[in-house]
């Protein structure tokens, strides 16, 4: 279920992508450079990884942490691939190498006011405009006594 | 002052027997392939929100040439509630009640795939007979959605009786869930660390008597709406979302293994009582929209199996571990999924050791199912497209969040 990280490390390596991976609670995860993570997840694909099963992001406070899961159902194997970006950055679709990240690509960069860029169809997919990043930590939600005194 | 009706008239149309589509409005891919050789004014088709066969509050604009469809785009939202967000401001007990609203036909599972996320970051141990009982009510749960989706997948090719079987079957499980959980549809029943409460006395009597008549119902069912030469007509060949295209936009659960793909999570990441029940997983060949229907079909009648085998297997004991109400899992990130009645839920905890989560990622299958519709809803006829979104059972509470 869970490949080798020395295998993923190695393989990373060949395709002259710079990553931290690592063995976690989370599965095999493989951190790299914004930048790098397109052609980082390309490399899966090439190893045999042939799905994206899910896409999302998580507000660090500082930045917005991205994190790709793919799976071979041939080989049975599975992993995570994270980068993360400024606020301010740009998510660069993968659409062209897994295309189930279209929507969940979508909805990440409106929920955390990202930019999306090489995507065939970047608008926002849940929300309409001027609705805030829902999911940012400095968006902040009412609570029961702020809707009750409204 | 010209009549505003007459432009209206010239839009599209440069001479007899050419025409120009013009561009689409923005967003909306154009099919790759013509549709046929004689082309006509091209209409944008808004289909839903509020349309019967779109299951909930899904919109589709649709390009026709004819009858045919040249472009498809799926328009979402309607229902989104930030489940994500209130997530983070609720007690890990109480993330249940988010997820049961979520998938609002199948929230066992919802809130099972909390649990299971829950229970790991803080390795907490669960009796025997709370997994057993999780089964069962999972199970319980799957064809009480897939009745739901046999029954509107037949209106949307306008058969009718197998509707009202279907409820009428659907009823006898929900009161079954009511007795076990309390509800009918918003559970709550499985927590962190087990489940709510033990089976009340005299239930398994209640769920034997059920099988014994599911089984020859479901003989029914297949013979009422399978065995339709309409609906075969209507559903063989259509819709094919074969391996590769499966694979490629992310498919789970039936949709996927109507492709012959062979993944279920409740085989491939055992979880609950499942790696001691003897079942199979239906598989299909083509992908398309029958193929969905044969599996679907299949996995009721494993599911009776499974809930036999269940009450038949059920352990003595605890029906949840000792656990504080006011959970505080250590810092840290997991990803835990089930085997929902809509392909793999999965959940993306993301701890920091307080009382409620940092961040909660729901992952359900509808969302990945509809943008593969977007891709095979061109080529096809307007009527087909009721088929292909009933064939792929997606849930829009799911999907919006």
């Amino acid at each position: 279920m869970q490949p080798d990280a020395t295998t993923i490390s190695e393989m990373l390596a060949s395709s002259d992508i710079a990553a931290e991976v690592q063995t976690v609670l989370l599965g095999v995860v493989a951190r790299v450079s914004p930048s790098d993570a397109v052609e980082a997840l390309a490399a899966f694909k090439a190893a045999g990884y042939e799905s994206l099963v899910d896409f999302d992001g998580i507000d660090t406070g500082e930045a917005v942490e991205l994190t790709w899961r793919v799976r071979s159902y041939a080989l049975d194997l599975e992993a995570c691939v994270k980068a993360t970006l400024p606020y301010d950055g740009e998510i660069h679709s993968v659409w062209n190498v897994y295309p189930s990240a279209l929507m969940p690509e979508r909805e990440t960069a409106e929920l955390f006011g990202l930019k999306l860029a090489g995507h065939p169809n970047p608008k926002r997919l849940f929300t309409t405009d001027g609705v805030e990043p829902l999911l940012r930590k400095d968006v902040l939600i009412r609570t029961v006594e702020e809707v009750k005194n409204r | 002052m010209s009549d505003p009706r007459v432009d209206i008239m010239r839009v599209g149309l440069l001479s007899e027997g050419t025409h120009d589509p013009g561009t689409p409005p923005a967003g909306i891919r154009r099919a790759p392939a013509g549709v046929d050789g004689l082309t006509t004014e091209h209409l944008i088709i808004n289909m839903g929100p509020q349309h019967p066969s779109t299951h909930g509050v899904l919109r589709m604009l649709i390009e026709v040439d004819g009858e045919e469809i040249v472009t498809a785009e799926a328009s979402v939202g309607y229902l989104h509630r930030g489940i994500e967000k209130l997530a983070e401001h609720r007690k890990f007990n109480a993330l249940g009640t988010l997820m049961d609203r979520g998938d609002y036909v199948s929230g066992i599972h919802g809130e099972l795939a909390v649990a299971l996320a829950v229970e790991r970051l803080m390795e907490i141990e669960v009796p025997a007979k709370a997994d057993w009982i999780r089964s069962l009510v999972g199970e319980i749960n799957r064809i009480a959605s897939h009745l739901i989706w046999y029954g509107t997948f037949g209106l949307d090719t306008g058969a009718m009786g197998q509707f009202l079987y279907a409820m009428r079957d659907r009823e006898a499980l929900l009161d079954i869930l009511e007795a076990i959980t309390g509800q009918r549809m918003t559970f709550n029943y499985v927590r962190p660390g087990g489940v709510v409460a033990d089976l009340p006395e005299g239930i398994d009597d209640k769920i034997r008597a059920f099988c014994d008549t599911f089984d020859r119902y479901l003989d029914e069912h297949e013979a009422l709406l399978g065995g339709n030469e309409i609906f075969q007509a209507r559903v063989k060949g259509i819709g094919v979302i074969d391996a590769e295209k499966a694979l490629a936009f992310g498919l789970t659960g039936a949709n996927l293994r109507a492709a012959g793909v062979d993944f279920d999570v409740r085989k491939a990441r055992p979880y609950a009582a499942y790696p001691e029940l003897d079942f199979e997983v239906p598989l299909g060949t083509t992908g398309d929209a029958w193929d969905r229907y044969v599996v679907r079909m299949g996995e009721m009648r494993q599911a009776a199996r499974m809930i036999r085998q269940c009450i038949d297997g059920m352990p003595e004991g605890d029906y949840t571990a000792k656990v504080s109400k006011a959970l505080r899992p250590p810092a840290g990130e997991v990803y835990a999924s089930v085997e929902s009645a809509r392909g793999e839920t999965g959940i993306h905890l993301v701890t920091d050791g307080g009382d409620t989560p940092y961040r909660m990622h729901y992952r359900g299958g509808s969302l990945f199912a509809l943008q593969a519709l977007e891709d095979i809803v061109p080529g096809h006829l307007i009527a087909d497209v009721v088929m292909m979104i009933g064939s792929t059972d997606i849930m829009l509470g799911e999907l919006d969040r």
